[in-house]
């Protein structure tokens, strides 16, 4: 039963990554620019016509579009994902050296923003009316309309430039030891422009869950026949995190988009910097790598939050759904 | 020992309740019969403090020679936590949907007198039995249990309490015939077990009828008339109850 649940699944993921790598490709290529540049290096200016062909026939270039999907698609099921245009080296290669500092940087932001938001949304929730309640929905607003971008750059000049806290960029200091101390302080920046675009936005959600929850019949009854208070709230926190934690789930693509402009920002070598320089030079392969691999996490992620509703949702569990 | 006196609710200016005043007879079960509307649900809500917060009352509630209405907030709490419980209406709510039922009614019972878990179980397997409710009752959620038997497990807390007054609004309207009997027969046994104040809020006449001691009938947020059941049934004098009941038989 559960091995029919997951195999459904792990169908309907490869499907979804199918569909994104082929709108992926499509759009690529449907972009001004020849894809062969990349494969020139630095010499545009001075191949000739026939050397340039003879490029574009190595690589298949001038095969159709859709040919050239497909040749992608199929040495991709079986885990070749080609190599780097620029560099020559593997794709899977370079992705192995950077997926770790996106996901350390996602992960931990997801951490965060979860246990933050949670906190203040039940806080605020349950205090309807409050000073939270109300000075949460206002900055919940205000920090979801600040691009992280300019968070970024306002707070390189702030604590960077101004103030000398941390460091303007980079993931090490260059006399360090790149060790975990040093690590963490290179991602104080880009992790606080994460978690402060992305964590409004989360409490409010919760707030609002917690609010509509705490209004229910059942927690009237509760009340009315003198339940403790931590009790309800538990009661409360466990019905007004089911929604919470699907929209934490349907969420999760942002936190990789917030990445790719954090990392940029911040010379963080994670997937996210590797796909914007990708695109700057028509990298092709790398970039069709690198969101293959995004999408794979993406879909796990995915996966999980619905192992986890299951968990959660006791209709689902006991339902017969699994 | 349980009494309203000139209990007064305004809400956005316009009366709910005006100026009512009753005794509920201590040990009996009392009734009170009244169209929708009439105020009855609300005169519950007052006596529980959980009136909606731009509401005003006047007046006194009092329960064993204190008045509610003057004490603080968390007196009254602690008082009514520990002397009353209320079955409300809508018995397939009444519960979160995602606890066991376990959980729940060890929140509503053994949780605020501070007994563990063990004991909770050990007293309530008992109960649930005698309800003759499932054996594995508190091992499942509320969307497992019928209306009825959710129902029955508020009766379980009411058994497990023992509360002096016992509330209830419309318990059985959200049940079926059968389960609207059966729910009565435990009530009346768990009255004549515990010797509770019971106050009822019904709107079916029959079974108003067949478990009242004592009838209350309200009309525009006052009560018109009371007195025993037999007085009401076979002799009404308010115009409005000869209505009521000679619609009804
Ligand atoms: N929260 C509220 N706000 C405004 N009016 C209310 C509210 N609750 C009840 N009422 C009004 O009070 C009157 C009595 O309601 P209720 O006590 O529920 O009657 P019953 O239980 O007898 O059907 C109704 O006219 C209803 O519209
Ligand atoms: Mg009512």
């Amino acid at each position: 039963m559960i091995a029919k649940w997951i195999g459904k699944r792990v169908i309907m993921g490869t499907i979804v990554l199918i569909i994104v790598s082929f709108l992926s490709f499509f759009m690529m290529h449907a972009a001004p620019g020849n894809p062969a540049a990349a494969y020139y290096g630095g010499n545009a200016q001075t191949l000739s016509t026939a050397e340039k062909e003879r490029i574009e026939t190595a690589f298949g270039l001038d095969q159709p579009i859709l040919y050239q999907y497909g040749v992608w698609l199929q040495e991709a099921l079986q885990g070749n994902l080609g190599y780097s245009a620029k560099e020559g080296r593997p794709v899977a290669t370079i992705i192995q050296e950077r997926l770790p500092n996106t996901l350390q940087l996602v992960v931990l932001t997801l951490g965060i923003v979860a246990i933050a938001s949670t906190w203040l949304g039940i806080q605020a929730g349950m205090k309807e009316g409050s000073l939270l309640d109300r000075g949460l929905s206002f900055v919940s607003i205000a920090s979801s309309a600040i691009p992280p971008f300019w968070l970024g750059i306002l707070f390189i000049m702030v604590f960077s430039v101004q103030l000398g806290w941390f460091p303007t960029s980079g993931m090490k200091d260059v006399r360090g030891d790149g060790g975990l101390v040093d690590r963490l302080y290179h991602m104080v920046l880009p992790l606080s422009v994460l978690v402060l675009s992305h964590v409004g936005v989360f409490a409010r959600f919760l707030q609002e869950n917690v609010k509509a929850e705490n209004h229910r019949y059942y927690v009237q009854v509760a009340r009315a026949n003198g339940v403790p208070e931590r009790a309800i709230r538990k009661m409360v926190l466990r019905n007004a995190i089911i929604p919470y934690i699907n929209y934490v789930g349907v969420t999760i693509p942002s936190f990789f988009g917030g990445s790719i402009v954090v990392e940029t920002l911040f010379g963080w070598s994670g997937l996210g910097q590797l796909l914007v320089k990708a695109v700057m030079v028509k990298d092709f392969p790398v970039l069709m790598g690198a969101i293959l691999i995004i999408g794979v996490v993406v879909v796990f992620c995915l996966f999980v939050i619905d192992v986890l509703m299951i968990f959660l949702n006791p209709r689902l569990r006991r339902g017969g759904i699994v | 020992m349980f009494k309203m006196e000139n209990v007064t609710v305004q809400i956005n200016e316009k009366f709910i309740l005006n100026n009512l005043s009753f005794t509920v007879p201590k040990g009996q079960i009392s009734v009170i019969i009244g169209e929708s509307g009439s105020g009855k649900s609300t005169t519950l809500s007052a006596i529980l403090g959980i009136l909606p917060a731009l509401a005003t009352v006047e007046g006194s509630i009092f329960f064993n020679g204190r008045n509610l209405v003057a004490l603080a907030k968390q007196d009254q709490a602690a008082l009514r936590q520990r002397h009353f419980f209320t079955i409300f209406q809508d018995a397939a709510n009444s519960f979160s949907p995602t606890q066991k039922m376990k959980q729940q009614l060890y929140g509503l019972t053994a949780l605020r007198m501070g007994q563990t878990m063990a004991v909770f179980l050990a007293k309530m397997k008992r109960i649930v039995q005698d309800l003759h409710l499932p054996d594995d009752v508190l091992e499942r959620y509320p969307f497992e249990l019928s209306g009825g038997m959710l129902q029955r497990c508020m009766l379980a807390c009411a058994l497990y309490l023992e509360p002096a007054v016992l509330l209830a609004d419309e318990p059985t309207s959200s049940l079926d015939m059968l389960h609207q009997q059966e729910f009565i027969q435990q009530l009346k046994r768990l009255h004549s077990q515990l010797e509770t104040t019971v106050l009822l809020i019904i709107h079916d006449l029959d079974v108003a009828a067949s478990i009242a001691d004592f009838i209350l009938v309200m009309k525009n947020g006052e009560i018109v008339e009371r007195g025993q059941v037999t007085e009401i049934f076979e002799q009404p004098k308010h115009p409005y109850t000869r209505q009521l009941v000679a619609h009804h038989f």
